[in-house]
């Protein structure tokens, strides 16, 4: 696996089975937390097999970021255009959650071909939720239109009290996200990690690919906007989009994609960790395997007897 | 307060055959896959080429290789439809035996099926109670050097099988947790909480022999089943069909009788021509579980029935709890799911202790009788992930993240606060 998919395994797991087992209709209740703190609570009764409460629950925004409501702009129009008659919005939403959506399942398709991409859109409710500002200014560039603030960058929330930030031009747009970790290892292998991503870029196959650029510090046109919220100790990536990144059904990937960015770094960084474990224990092996054979040229159970009480200190392979 | 403190723990049992995970709080994992990584090898072999080029085209495709690969069904699927993908089972015997296989197995689970950050969630693993001290060490050394958990709790699985009875009725932490997985079948006593080690009794027929049983029962019958098919058939037709029965004699004998009622009808597809072939299943529908009851019919080595074996391991625990014990059998793990199997273990255990306690009346000549000895086999629903239950319920008691090792000891001290496992101390 390379890139995170958009839809929620687990959500579209309970999902299907419910529909395939309607008549069955049991009780269920249960909770689980995605990457980037995203909460989610599904609930169904007995009584009425068709109905499911969906609540999601979002990262806590940082101060720079504008939410209406507890969802980002533009989510609750998202939310209708995506689903149309199938869910319906709560409000106000259940206890500690952002959003309750009250889905219906006899409102399905009935062919099964668009039950399941109706389903699938449902678990990737957090895709339609968190990217919709995302998809409102990227639409902005596919249609061309000049948003009213050109310029000026808008902040998005994405982690918990964090953001990244936009910067909307009339032919472009520049996301720039402030790279964070908590832990040192990370923040070393993140930071060569985006050097090196960034080096990719410039491979000859790459060429349509938006063009990306990794800095120690925080670009120029943040600087006036942003004071207290630009501290990342592994740098700063932009983006240039371009239109030609968001056109027809490259859109939707395009949102998710840079909507997960932090995520898929958090991802990589774990992957290389543990493919150097790896690769260490793979050392450690070959270097026990030179002593052993240097002390004992006859195999450790054949050697004479003076020696055998050195096998015991032979440490276990 | 530590804001992971506040999200539910991540909860992962891995098995030899199945691994259990979900979130704590929940009453059932989120899923259940089969332990299994299928990794794509081409690359690793290949000889060293000279050209600088082709060296570095060969590093990041060695790179991507590294990332390519599937654990679960989709490991078994990839595995069939292609050649590239070899699969490789981490976990033998309930102990972990390939740890790079191990780590990616983790990686994918946490970040591909829960898609949680790892660094958010306290995490708890579970260990067979035979486990040696360094496997432990090695867990707690990925969980925080790869992954960085805030915090990790290794329990041992047949603690989590009482824990799960706990919530069903009153707070019961003594018992003796016969579990019985895929790979490994051990025989726990637990008393208060603290497991006796030195009564523990492991026995070598676990579900994957009931499994060799029915493919070589299959075999021996002629029944026409692709040859590289058969092991998995065999593993379906036990899943679906076998049951326990009260005497093996007398089902020969219904089976004779009514061959239409007790023989069922196998279909499938050759996994190489796709032709659909069928073949029956008959005998070893009983023949499988029976493994556990006498185990002469499938291996000569081992001869020591379960119930045998339950009794051996009660009789070795300190005199003052086996009236506790025997009132508290608790089954777990995927292979104690035959149909009335914890019937047939009650019934044969109850003889057996019945047995004893006539032996020493009759010697006593009849001036002192023994008090009747309560046996109780104890069977849920949720038995096949009991342990995972078990762990969910153990990991939403706020206690739980006191318990925990934290990344902090951790940086301190290193991988020897894994070391020991407070419910062993009684032990040492």
């Amino acid at each position: 696996m390379i890139l995170l998919q958009s839809p929620s395994r687990y959500l579209l797991q309970i999902l299907s089975n419910r529909v395939q087992n309607l008549e069955k209709g049991v009780e269920l209740d249960c909770q689980w937390v995605e990457f980037d703190d995203i909460r989610y609570h599904i609930q169904a009764s007995v009584k009425n097999p068709n109905v499911l409460l969906l609540s999601v629950s979002l990262p806590i925004p940082p101060p720079e970021t504008v939410l209406f409501g507890g969802l980002p702009l533009g989510a609750l129009e998202a939310i209708k255009a995506a689903y149309g008659v199938v869910a319906q919005i709560l409000d106000p939403p259940r206890d500690g959650f952002n959003l309750t959506l009250k889905l219906n399942l006899s409102k399905l398709p009935p062919d099964e071909e668009h039950k399941h991409a109706l389903l699938t859109k449902i678990a990737s409710v957090r895709e339609v939720v968190m990217g919709a500002p995302l998809r409102a200014v990227l639409k902005h560039l596919v249609s061309r239109t000049v948003p009213s603030d050109l310029g000026k960058p808008v902040a998005l929330v994405h982690r918990p009290n964090e953001s990244f930030f936009l910067v909307p031009q009339a032919d472009k747009v520049t996301v720039i996200f402030p790279m964070r970790f908590n832990d040192s290892i990370d923040t070393v292998l993140a930071t060569s990690f985006l050097q090196e991503f960034v080096e990719a870029r410039r491979t000859a196959g790459l060429n349509n690919a938006p063009p990306c650029l990794w800095s120690p510090s925080a670009p120029q046109e943040l600087k006036e906007a942003f004071t207290e919220a630009l501290s990342a100790n592994a740098g700063f990536v932009s983006f240039v989009i371009f239109p030609r990144h968001v056109e027809g059904r490259k859109l939707d990937r395009t949102v998710w994609n840079l909507s997960t960015f932090h995520a898929y770094v958090n991802y990589h960084v774990k992957c290389s960790e543990c493919f150097m474990h790896t690769r260490m224990r793979r050392q450690v092996e070959s270097l026990i395997q030179a002593p052993t054979k240097y002390c004992f040229p006859y195999g450790v159970w054949n050697c004479p007897a003076d020696t055998k009480e050195s096998k015991e200190h032979v440490p276990k392979i | 307060m530590d804001p992971s403190t506040s999200r539910p723990a991540v909860v992962i049992d891995n098995g030899t055959g199945y691994t259990k995970m979900g979130f704590a709080g929940n009453v059932e994992p989120s899923f259940i896959l089969p332990t299994v990584v299928a990794v794509n090898e081409s690359f690793i072999n290949q000889p060293r080429a000279l050209t600088k080029s082709s060296n570095l085209a060969q590093y990041s495709a060695g790179v991507m290789a590294d990332l390519d690969f599937f654990i679960g069904e989709e490991a078994v699927s990839r595995s069939k439809s292609s050649s590239t993908y070899n699969l490789s089972y981490p976990i033998k015997h309930g102990q972990v035996d390939n740890w790079d296989a191990m780590e990616r197995f983790w990686q994918q689970c946490i970040f591909n099926y829960l898609r949680c950050d790892p660094e958010d969630h306290y995490f708890l693993l579970t260990e067979s109670p035979m486990t040696a001290p360094e496997n432990r060490e090695y867990t707690g050394e990925i969980m925080f050097e790869t992954f960085n958990v805030p915090g990790l709790y290794i329990a041992v699985q047949p603690v989590l099988a009482l824990a799960a009875g706990y919530t069903a009725s009153k707070c019961e932490m003594t018992g003796v947790v016969v579990d019985v997985g895929d790979g490994a079948t051990h025989v726990v006593p637990v008393a208060e909480g603290y497991v006796i080690g030195s009564s523990i009794k492991s026995i070598p027929v676990a579900g994957k022999d009931v499994t060799l049983f029915i493919q070589q029962l299959m075999k021996e019958r002629g029944e026409h089943v692709p040859a590289e098919d058969s092991f998995e058939v065999a593993r379906k037709v036990k899943e679906t069909y076998c049951y326990t029965c009260s005497d093996i004699v007398k089902e020969f004998n219904k089976h004779d009788k009514e061959p239409g009622k007790y023989i069922k009808q196998w279909r499938g597809t050759k996994p190489k021509t796709g032709a659909p072939y069928s073949c029956d299943v008959g005998y070893e529908r009983f023949l499988g579980p029976e493994v556990f009851f006498n185990p002469e019919i499938y291996n000569s080595d081992f001869t020591t029935p379960l119930p045998d074996v339950i009794d051996k391991c009660i009789q070795s625990a300190p005199i003052d709890t086996r009236r506790a014990l025997y009132k508290n059998i608790v089954l777990s793990g995927g292979s104690t799911m035959f149909k009335d199997f914890h019937r047939r273990l009650q019934r044969d255990l109850k003889k057996i202790v019945d047995d004893r306690v006539h032996a020493s009346d009759a010697r006593l000549g009849g001036n002192v009788k023994a008090q009747p000895v309560e046996v109780n086999v104890v069977s849920n629903p949720i038995q096949r992930y009991a342990v995972w239950f078990g762990g969910s319920v153990l990991a939403s008691t706020p206690e739980f993240f006191a318990a925990c090792h934290t990344k902090a000891e951790y940086e301190e001290y290193g991988a020897s606060i894994c070391r020991t496992n407070p419910v062993f101390k009684g032990m040492y």
